[in-house]
């Protein structure tokens, strides 16, 4: 489908400075200004021409297509990912104006096409975060509608939209989704589960089978490759964000094995210092809760950083709302060494590689916070709301939060 | 039993010795530890101090003891099961009881 637009007329007004938008011949506005947060799906293309089709019967007059940038500049790879980026953008903008020209003469002419890529310099998990950069984006231009592509998914394969929707309603900004033909849920299986994860998951699966069995018994083989099918068939969805890919993975994987020493030595060493401690007649202890906000990306980052926090005694990670990670503290020595984010380093090496290692520690930039005890620096969010359990809102909400990550509906009422 | 320890080696049989008083001395103080420690935040530091290092070096006299086959490589593999589900365990019971709104025990509180 990529191709149909590029036939012909892509020179119009678009605007595709690296800088961002740049609007032009800015008018009166008699009309609105629409945002449509794209990225590649199915129903693209179809949501571009209802868009396209909206703003020729006269309804919005700039129609502003948005790429959410799901990493952060300065990862390793992050050019590349803005560079495609910037060509689906382009794509996009083709359609529409290709759209407007078919639509009517009138109309069609005075509408304008701006695209922009936005929220590049930072990390962005839960749908807020989305939401945030998105109503920002509509604030700075005037916008009041949102139209959403109704497989706008921009987390790898997790389905935002139901809470991107939700999250929306919230803010000023009226929302629809595009109202195209939505594909079957089974097609939108085979497209994420097909490939390189399909097979990644059966070679894995495979490979652990054979450690535990006999690769050289055909029996073995036959339970082997059928457990392999049904494991890559219900997991290569869930265990995989992004395919792997060639020069990354096997990278990760060589940085990781220099990774395990390293975490081995930590958690002796913690260990030692913690089994002292406990041993200790006095029981010299001095446990608070903490706040670090780490700079890791979603997703398999975040889980290695928050578990080897963990493993390592003396720290425990309490709850990781978005990059906030609340973590429990049994010594001021292990709440010193939290703060200064060695592991949080390392697990930037692991993934993104040597350069992007170094960086400011926590306490470097003042993204840390001791909730507890005379040192406290910020209020604990749940001292509002102790005896969650004996009130009546302990349930359901305290499950949505769960989900969503945000835990601020539970205090409110205290 | 003394006959196959025999043909293991004094190197290899001290070291299997020592990583099995090693894990037993880890386990004791996880132990300790659950008793003395205040409430499930510093309580579950400790129990997952039991699984780090006591089952790590007790796993790691095994895999010396029964030498690089079948078992000794299942012992390596249990090894990073535990390494990669004891965390997230211990993840899962805190954040309950911080869902809970239990406030972490701190110095000068009197529930002990």
């Amino acid at each position: 489908m990529w191709w149909v637009a590029d036939a012909d007329d892509a020179g119009g007004p678009v605007t595709n400075d690296a800088g961002g938008p740049v609007t032009n011949d800015a008018g009166p506005t008699p009309r609105s200004t629409v945002v449509v947060p794209v990225e590649p799906s199915p129903t693209l293309r179809a949501t571009v021409s209802h868009v396209a089709e909206a703003a020729a019967d006269g309804e919005f007059d700039a129609i502003h297509f948005v790429e959410i940038a799901s990493w952060r500049d300065g990862d390793p790879g992050s050019d590349d990912r803005s560079a495609e980026a910037r060509r689906v953008l382009e794509r996009v903008s083709a359609w529409a104006e290709a759209d407007l020209d078919d639509a009517d003469g009138d109309t069609g002419d005075d509408v304008t096409v701006v695209s922009a890529l936005i929220g590049a310099d930072e990390y962005l998990f839960g749908p807020e975060d989305y939401v945030e950069v998105l109503a920002e984006y509509a604030g700075e231009h005037g916008a009041d509608t949102v139209v959403l592509d109704p497989e706008y998914t921009p987390v790898g394969n997790t389905t935002l939209l139901q809470p991107l929707e939700f999250a929306l309603s919230n803010t000023s900004l009226s929302v629809r989704t595009a109202p195209v033909g939505r594909p079957t849920r089974p097609e939108r299986l085979r497209s994420e589960a097909t490939g390189v994860r399909f097979a990644a998951m059966f070679g894995l699966s495979l490979a652990f089978y054979f450690v535990l069995g006999d690769p050289l018994y055909w029996f073995d083989w036959v339970t082997g490759v059928a457990t392999a099918t049904i494991v890559s068939i219900t997991l290569s969805r869930i265990s995989f964000d992004a395919d792997p890919a060639i020069p990354r993975t096997p990278q990760r994987l060589v940085r990781g094995a220099i990774y395990v020493p390293v975490l081995l030595y930590e958690i002796v060493v913690a260990n030692l210092v913690v089994a002292r401690v406990i041993l200790d007649p006095r029981l010299p202890i001095d446990p608070t809760l903490n706040r670090v906000r780490v700079i890791v990306g979603s997703g398999l980052p975040l889980m290695t950083l928050a578990n080897s926090i963990t493993l390592t005694p003396g720290t425990l990670t309490v709850r990781a709302r978005d990059s906030d990670l609340y973590v429990h503290s049994l010594l001021p020595w292990a709440r010193e060494g939290l703060f200064d984010g060695s592991l949080e380093r390392w697990t930037r090496f692991v993934y993104y590689g040597r350069s992007a290692a170094r960086l400011p520690t926590p306490r470097e930039r003042d993204d840390h916070a001791i909730l507890q005890g005379p040192d406290a620096t910020e209020e604990l969010p749940i001292a509002a709301a102790d005896g969650g359990a004996t009130g009546d809102d302990a349930g359901p909400e305290a499950a949505a939060d769960a989900e969503s990550g945000t835990g601020d509906e539970g205090v409110t009422d205290a | 039993m003394i006959e196959t320890l025999g043909t293991l080696g004094t190197v290899r049989v001290g070291l299997i010795v020592a990583f099995t008083l090693l894990g037993l001395f880890f386990s004791f103080v996880s132990m300790v530890g659950v008793l003395r420690l205040p409430d499930v935040y510093s309580r579950a530091h400790t129990a997952s101090q039991a699984d780090t290092l006591g089952a790590g070096f007790g796993l790691a006299a095994v895999a010396l003891a029964v030498g690089w086959e079948g078992a000794g490589f299942k012992s390596v593999l249990l090894l990073f099961f535990i390494f990669v589900t004891n965390p997230t365990a211990a993840h899962a019971i805190s954040r309950a009881a911080f869902e809970e709104g239990i406030v972490p025990w701190t110095e000068g509180d009197d529930r002990r």
